[in-house]
């Protein structure tokens, strides 16, 4: 019998890291006096860049468990998302985890790291046990953290609403790869993808779309979206900066995985759904969101419209097409993340209760505050020279590439709709006359996230060159295999 | 008897566990017709062990059922939150589109 040596868990050495990180903390927290828990969001970061710094010291490259873990590029470029998006978020967080949970606030770091552990196996998980067990791991985490704020009622009901779908999803999609798994006997994702190409069957195609439907949930596509402004309206913002980044990733890693092994089989017969379901969630999302009063709401509902674009490229199921995706999930996270952070700190600073109207006059309150808010909201309606609009170009080519002529005409007018609800906010923040005058002060930590982001939208929107480079080399040879 | 009858009766506790979601306005109603739900996938991946996968669809079920515990752990210490804070564990999931 072989024993596993620990070279031999070389692609998987950032997550050990990352595992490590975590249950040291663990330990810590117990030992740690009180008064010094605030430490702890210190120990997340320094996990996670430490776990980041791991995916360029050693190449993680290669298979783990049989194959059940394999290592890719792009693999390595989705950890390091998570990692460096994982460790801004955690600093977003740190003030207000600091003042609002002051005894238990390693409790929600550790829950966040663990969390992001499972996106990252998510990253190579070739294998459907792998791959649930993974998804699991990411998620029960996002019920224990919407959970945090205890006395708070809105907050608890939030999360029960959030762990029901999110219970009934998980099931959905379990359904779904059972009847994978029974069609090819195997529970290789390889396996199923080239059982399903030679052999397609209806109990096939039931599975993919309930695949489709249970991840739907969890990502927020357009008939199943219902939850997201409900728990985003309700939640603690400092904790909606992670949840809606990074989780929808990890979504999309999962359909990465399942819909685009083999060229894409699974994807090919699930085409017809998956176009529908994609041009419903761009007409629904952007729709929607026009209506909202509430800043948080509409960032929601132009969270939907997001997950809409992604979905049109993963429709391409061509290797442009996967990092062009990876390119706007770097955009997605880091435009979505500082909005919020704004709109947190807004609501921290000034009071006010997250409305459009509670942004009056913002340039005046805060200018630095309104200009950041002002870059992230152009970054998500695609305004030239910011990463957002680099992000939607780069998908319609690769839309276009595809042969999708009329989902680039579509796309392109919808994001132009888009404009009006954005632009709603800034004319609060510059036009409007502001309720009172009275600064709003922004704490340095927070500050420092919020400049991270900006740095990101900004520089990545000047010089896209470079991530566009990482994005397309990451995507080489993983559709093929 | 072969495989086909226990996808039917999967399929007949998975919609089972649907309908309940629908209609259920208890938490630990809702939370019950997951379990149904979860049950019928483990029928599922045991019944196509039996029937050509092998042990490897009993090993998948094993899976699935730890998992399913531990969520079930979560989701009820979310619900006796929702209990203390509320002294009710009534929530509507279809009360969503106000505004």
């Amino acid at each position: 019998m072989n024993v596993p040596m620990l070279v031999d868990f070389q692609p998987l050495l950032p997550d050990l890291v990352l595992l490590v990180g975590a249950l040291w903390l663990l330990i810590l927290d117990l030992l740690m006096p009180h008064g010094r828990k605030r430490l702890m969001a210190g120990g997340a970061i320094v996990t996670l860049l430490a776990a980041a710094a791991a995916t360029w010291l050693y190449d993680p490259i290669g298979t783990v468990w049989g194959g059940a873990y394999l290592g890719t590029g792009l693999a390595v470029f989705l950890k390091r998302l998570f990692y460096v998006g994982g460790a801004v978020a955690v600093l977003g967080a740190r003030t207000h985890v600091n003042e609002a949970y002051a005894r238990r606030q390693g409790e929600y770091y550790l829950t966040m790291l663990f969390s992001i552990l499972g996106m990252s196996l998510l990253t190579g998980a070739r294998d459907l046990i792998l791959l649930v067990v993974a998804f699991e791991l990411m998620s029960i985490p996002l019920y224990v953290l919407t959970a945090f704020p205890r006395d708070d009622k809105r907050a608890t009901e939030g999360a029960v609403k959030l762990y029901l779908v999110g219970a009934a999803s998980s099931a959905t999609l379990l359904f779904g790869l059972s009847l994978l798994f029974g069609l090819a006997h195997d529970t290789s994702i390889l396996a199923i993808a080239t059982h399903v190409q030679a052999h397609p069957s209806p109990l096939a195609l039931v599975g993919a779309a309930m695949v489709i439907g249970g991840l739907g949930f969890k990502i927020g596509i357009f008939p199943f979206h219902m939850w997201v402004p409900d728990a985003y309206e309700g939640g603690h913002t400092p904790f909606i900066v992670f949840l809606s980044a990074l989780p929808k990733i990890a979504g999309f890693t999962v359909f990465i995985q399942l819909l685009l092994a083999r060229n894409g089989a699974l994807a090919t017969m699930a085409l017809a759904p998956l176009l529908v379901l994609s041009v419903t969630t761009l007409i629904a999302g952007n729709f929607l969101a026009l209506r909202q009063s509430n800043v948080k709401r509409l960032l929601a509902f132009s969270g939907v419209s997001h997950v809409g674009f992604l979905m049109l490229a993963l429709l391409t199921r061509s290797e442009l097409g996967l990092g062009m995706l990876l390119f706007y999930g770097v955009g997605y996270v880091f435009t979505n993340m500082g909005a919020f952070l704004v709109v947190h700190a807004v609501k921290n600073g000034g009071g006010g209760d997250d409305s459009i109207a509670s942004f009056d006059g913002l340039v005046r309150r805060n200018g630095w505050l309104a200009a950041a808010m002002l870059a992230f909201l152009l970054s998500l309606a695609g305004i030239p020279f910011m990463v957002g609009f680099w992000a939607k170009l780069f998908v319609f080519l690769a839309v276009w590439e595809a042969g999708f002529y009329g989902l680039v005409v579509f796309g392109a007018s919808i994001s132009v709709l888009a404009l009006f609800y954005y632009l709603r906010v800034v004319r609060a923040m510059f036009m409007n006359p502001p309720a009172n005058e009275a600064v709003i002060d922004v704490d340095p930590v927070t500050n420092t996230a919020i400049v991270l982001c900006l740095l990101a939208v900004v520089g990545i929107g000047l010089y896209p060159g470079p991530l566009y480079d990482a994005a397309r080399v990451a995507a080489v040879g993983f559709i093929g295999n | 008897m072969d495989v086909r009858f226990y996808l039917s009766l999967a399929a007949v506790l998975f919609v089972t566990g649907v309908y309940g979601i629908l209609t259920r306005r208890n938490a630990i109603g809702i939370m019950l017709s997951v379990e149904l739900m979860a049950n019928a996938l483990n029928l599922n991946l045991v019944a196509f062990g039996r029937y050509g996968a092998g042990a490897l669809g009993q090993v998948f079920a094993m899976f699935s059922i730890a998992l399913t515990v531990t969520e079930v752990v979560v989701g009820l210490g979310i619900v006796v939150l929702l209990y203390r804070s509320r002294h009710d564990v009534m929530v509507n999931l279809a009360s969503e589109m106000k505004r």
